[in-house]
């Protein structure tokens, strides 16, 4: 059963079929095959279920508040402001593209949404100060992995809908890491930089006064963020009412752009739509094979097996995280981490492991998989606005950070509090 | 103009004609979630002022997310959004890419079929109970679900006419707009 349910995936997937409707019809697999009792009687149930969500509505909340603020121009005026502070280090405007989708990161609940967003505004600056792509474009694709990671996130929100953990808990934990990551990414970015200078672009100076004028800028995304987290965290709004919140601050901000108008928010409101369902279709295929894993004792039999094994919880976890890596080259990341929760996770918490701590850690592997090639979102997502140059220059220059995100599991393990200082069970 | 000519931009009008019911229907979930929105920001106000106190925004919410993301299915669907690996389908010759692309669609109809037929159960229970819902508004739960229903039967309608078109069109061995209809978009900044 182990075996239809790994081989029978990877079919569906090669084939091309959609992941929503391979995981559906997995489903319908383990029922006509090795269900003792009718699971396709609770099929319409699960569904309905699945879809009836005031947690999940946060989606397309969260997705709708990251459209407006991108229509709204605000990671133009975010880039250029970072430009004036940080583009005397080794590297110079690489750690613009890095501070930006940071910055980004904390309104946007989407990886790609945020290395699209980031890559639009940056790229034409790489071709005008003639920088060395590489570095520059694994900048953007890299920092724009923190989308999932800062919160809000909408990895995060389908974790805790799919193992019932703490959705405030999960963004709180993903804080420390995210800024950690973002860290990270510029150290090395300016150790590199240092050693081989040819692989930044000019450092450049700007006056106090240049810096201080941009600051303003900053405040709408920073006020967003503020208020989302701050909500949360006090436990006066729920995720869902936080968002809801969210959306009136960005029209608001939209609206002192002046970019509220009818053809932005049309295109604001289909582009929700649109990664919605996309989104939806997954989770939903998700909550009915997590059903039909459960009713035929998959999930027990998977445990036991692994048990038997005998590794030990460490070294258990080392394989979980080593599958992770590897299907990550080739798998995309909403597919991978959806399909693979409801097999993993009951597997995690049975070895004692914090389901809040593991979430984080997925989501830094799920990171690590949209950069790594052949199949890595963010790569295809910088190729795409860079218009030039060749694919793999943008893998090559991932692979520093994908450096950085392997130091960040490897202290998720030693040192679980990173995640879980600010997120107390 | 041949005859298969004719059919094949029969078809396409067919599937274009499709696209645009379905933009359209996209474009009222999002003023239908435009409304979540207002009715959470009520409620959340309405916990420090009392005269704006409504209840329910959370139990409405559930059931506009239920609506909203299973009419969307189909118009993720005709925009080709829905998430596909193109592992081996890239590495494919167009005529293997568009027996894929007939795989893959009918593959969303058997599930949409079979999903549509358990969900019609759910709903003929409701009406066959008289069911509501347990909370303090009581809504009978044949209105949400009849919306939830709706798009399950849409998605069945609109992935069984692209199936359609997808097939006659690789018969034609039109390519290029087996293509546009039905093949994984490469990816670009415009995913989402």
């Amino acid at each position: 059963m182990i075996w239809y349910v790994s081989i029978g995936l990877a079919v569906l997937l090669a084939l091309s079929v959609p992941v929503g409707a391979a995981l559906f019809i997995l489903g319908f697999g383990l029922d006509a095959f090795f269900s003792p009792m009718p699971l396709m009687r609770g099929l319409g149930q699960m569904v309905y279920s699945s879809s009836d969500s005031f947690l999940l509505i946060a989606i397309p909340l969260f997705v709708l508040l990251g459209e407006i603020l991108v229509r709204a121009g605000i990671a133009e005026r975010t880039y250029a402001t970072l430009d004036t502070w940080f583009s005397w280090l080794p590297g110079g405007l690489v750690h613009a593209n890095i501070g930006t989708a940071t910055m980004f990161s904390a309104t946007s609940g989407s990886s790609v949404a945020t290395a699209a967003t980031v890559a639009t505004v940056a790229m034409p600056q790489a071709r005008k100060q003639g920088y060395d792509q590489r570095l520059f474009a694994g900048a953007i694709a890299a920092g724009g992995a923190l989308g999932i990671l800062l919160p809000p996130s909408i990895n995060l929100i389908v974790y805790g809908f799919l193992t019932q953990t703490s959705v405030p808990q999960l963004f709180m934990a993903g804080i420390v890491p995210g800024l950690l990551m973002a860290l990270g990414f510029m150290i090395i970015t300016a150790i590199l930089c240092s050693i081989k200078p040819e692989w930044g672009g000019p450092s450049r100076s700007f006056t106090w006064a240049e810096r201080m004028a941009g600051l303003p800028h900053l405040i709408p995304v920073l006020m967003v963020f503020a208020i989302i987290i701050g909500s949360i965290y006090t436990g006066w709004a729920t995720p869902t009412e936080a968002a809801a919140i969210g959306v009136v601050m960005a029209l608001g901000i939209a609206a002192f752009y002046g970019a509220v108008t009818w053809t932005n928010m049309r295109a604001a409101l289909l582009g929700t739509i649109r990664t919605t369902s996309m989104v939806m279709f997954v989770i939903v295929g998700a909550y009915f094979l997590n059903f039909a894993l459960g009713a035929t004792g998959l999930n027990r039999a998977l445990s036991g097996f692994l048990e038997g094994l005998g590794l030990g919880p460490y070294g258990m976890l080392l394989m979980i995280v080593l599958m992770y890596i590897l299907l990550g080259f080739f798998i995309e990341t909403l597919a991978l981490m959806i399909a693979t929760i409801p097999i993993v996770v009951p597997i995690v918490i049975g070895l004692g492991f914090d389901k809040v701590w593991f979430g984080i850690l997925l989501i830094v592997l799920i990171e690590m998989a949209l950069i790594t090639p052949p199949v890595g979102l963010n790569l295809y997502v910088v190729q795409g606005a860079r218009k030039e140059g060749r694919l793999s220059d943008v893998m090559l220059g991932a692979i520093p950070f994908v450096f950085v995100m392997l130091v960040m599991v490897g202290l998720l393990i030693a040192f679980p509090s990173i995640a879980l200082l600010f997120a107390p069970a | 103009m041949t005859g298969s000519d004719r059919l094949a931009s029969r078809v396409m009008t067919l599937v274009n004609g499709l696209r645009t019911a379905n933009r359209w229907i996209a474009l009222l979930c999002g003023m239908v979630l435009v409304g979540a929105v207002v009715l959470i920001i009520i409620e959340v106000l309405g916990r420090q002022f009392p005269a704006l106190h409504l209840g329910g925004a959370d139990e409405l919410s559930g059931y506009i997310m239920a609506a909203i993301a299973t009419w969307g299915f189909s118009y993720a669907l005709v925009e080709r959004a829905h998430v596909r690996i193109d592992l081996v389908h890239a590495r494919l010759p167009v005529g293997g890419r568009a027996v894929m692309d007939v795989i893959a669609m009918a593959s969303v109809l058997l599930v949409a079929i079979l999903v549509a037929s358990y969900a019609y159960d759910v709903l003929a229970k409701s009406v066959a109970r008289g069911s509501r819902s347990n909370t303090p508004l009581g809504i009978p739960l044949w209105m949400p679900q009849i919306i939830w229903f709706g798009g399950w039967v849409w998605l069945t309608l609109t992935s069984g006419l692209l199936l359609a078109a997808t097939v006659i069109l690789s018969l034609l061995r039109r390519w290029d707009m087996v293509e546009q209809i039905a093949s994984i978009p490469v990816e670009t900044g415009e995913v989402q």
